[in-house]
């Protein structure tokens, strides 16, 4: 189990425990699952956003297993948002090439904010989105 | 040299403007991002508690987050003395439900008139014109050294605004001056 920051190889999980303003990251390399929930808004991206790049560059290229992306992010700053787009980006190039992979985008009832960002994410991309409430 | 503030009377008439102005909170001097994420925290609580609408609570966080955090890296690539990397933040209620977010740096002169260029364009689109633009600039790579978000985090600004952005430049020589940026929500 990689705790962050570490140098990951194929295989490795990734942890990242969550701070006021860092969600909580697991990534699952057996199960092909990557999960980020709470809110982004760290001043440098890379703090955390390196390690999750990292993680799933690995994945999409040691392994041809599917990847499911479940999101249920509270809010996102600017830079986190573009973070999210390059993993999104990475994402589209896989499924073009032929890669199953999907995203949930989870969000609270509550916050329409959250569903509008989702929305506004899946505009751009063609591989399956799906946006739901977690908690109705 | 005592401060006039260190006694009760002038302290007291400090919390009066502040009631009167309506003003939830206020901050002016160094900041850390400890700091910026606790008070970002108490206002999200504080309007969520207070409002109806939960999506008030995250614009309004979200615009001071955006603009707290240009400053920090503003003040950051410029590698400015603490004198001068401080900020001057003011969260305030209007009488008709809407917040005011206003937010204060130091700034060159330069890039201070480049702000007030951009804010000014800024101010002449509408809400799709906002987002295209915001689309397109989440494409443009990055640049090195660049000073981040000042970009995208402005035109997030913009969107999340039900009015136009307004902001002053106000010269205090040394090539220096403030810059103040006011966005209502």
């Amino acid at each position: 189990m990689t705790q962050g920051t570490g140098q990951l190889t194929g295989g490795s999980n990734l942890t990242l425990q969550a701070s006021s303003s860092t969600p909580a990251v697991t990534a699952d390399w057996e199960q092909g699952v990557l999960s980020m929930v709470g809110e982004s808004y760290p001043e440098n991206t890379y703090e955390i956003f390196d390690d999750i790049i990292s993680w799933v560059e690995l994945y999409l290229h040691e392994c041809e297993r599917p990847l499911r992306v479940e999101l249920q992010l509270n809010y996102l700053n600017t830079s986190s948002i573009r973070a999210m787009i390059d993993i999104f980006d990475r994402l589209q190039a896989a499924f073009d090439a032929g890669r199953t992979l999907s995203v949930s985008w989870l969000y609270d009832s509550r916050n329409p904010r959250s569903a509008e960002m989702g929305e506004e994410f899946k505009e751009d991309y063609t591989f399956d989105f799906e946006i739901a409430v977690f908690n109705d | 040299m005592t401060s006039t503030l260190t006694t009760h009377r002038s302290l007291s008439s400090l919390r009066d403007f502040f009631s009167t102005e309506r003003i939830l909170i206020c901050f002016n001097g160094p900041t850390s991002r400890t700091l910026i994420s606790e008070i970002g925290v108490a206002l999200k609580e504080h309007i969520e508690s207070s409002s109806e609408s939960v999506s008030a609570a995250m614009d309004v966080f979200s615009v001071y987050i955006e603009m707290s955090q240009n400053i920090r890296h503003y003040a950051g690539a410029m590698a400015y003395c603490d004198a001068d990397a401080t900020a001057t933040v003011v969260i305030a209620e209007t009488s008709d439900g809407h917040y005011v977010v206003s937010a204060g740096n130091v700034v060159q002169v330069g890039d201070g008139a480049s702000l007030v260029e951009r804010v000014t364009s800024l101010s002449t689109l509408d809400k799709s014109g906002l987002k295209a633009l915001y689309k397109e600039q989440l494409r443009q790579p990055r640049q090195e050294g660049a000073r981040t978000g000042a970009g995208l985090g402005l035109i997030d600004v913009a969107r999340k605004s039900s009015a136009p952005l307004q902001c002053s430049l106000d010269e205090l020589g040394g090539g220096k001056a403030f810059f103040t940026i006011r966005a209502t929500i």
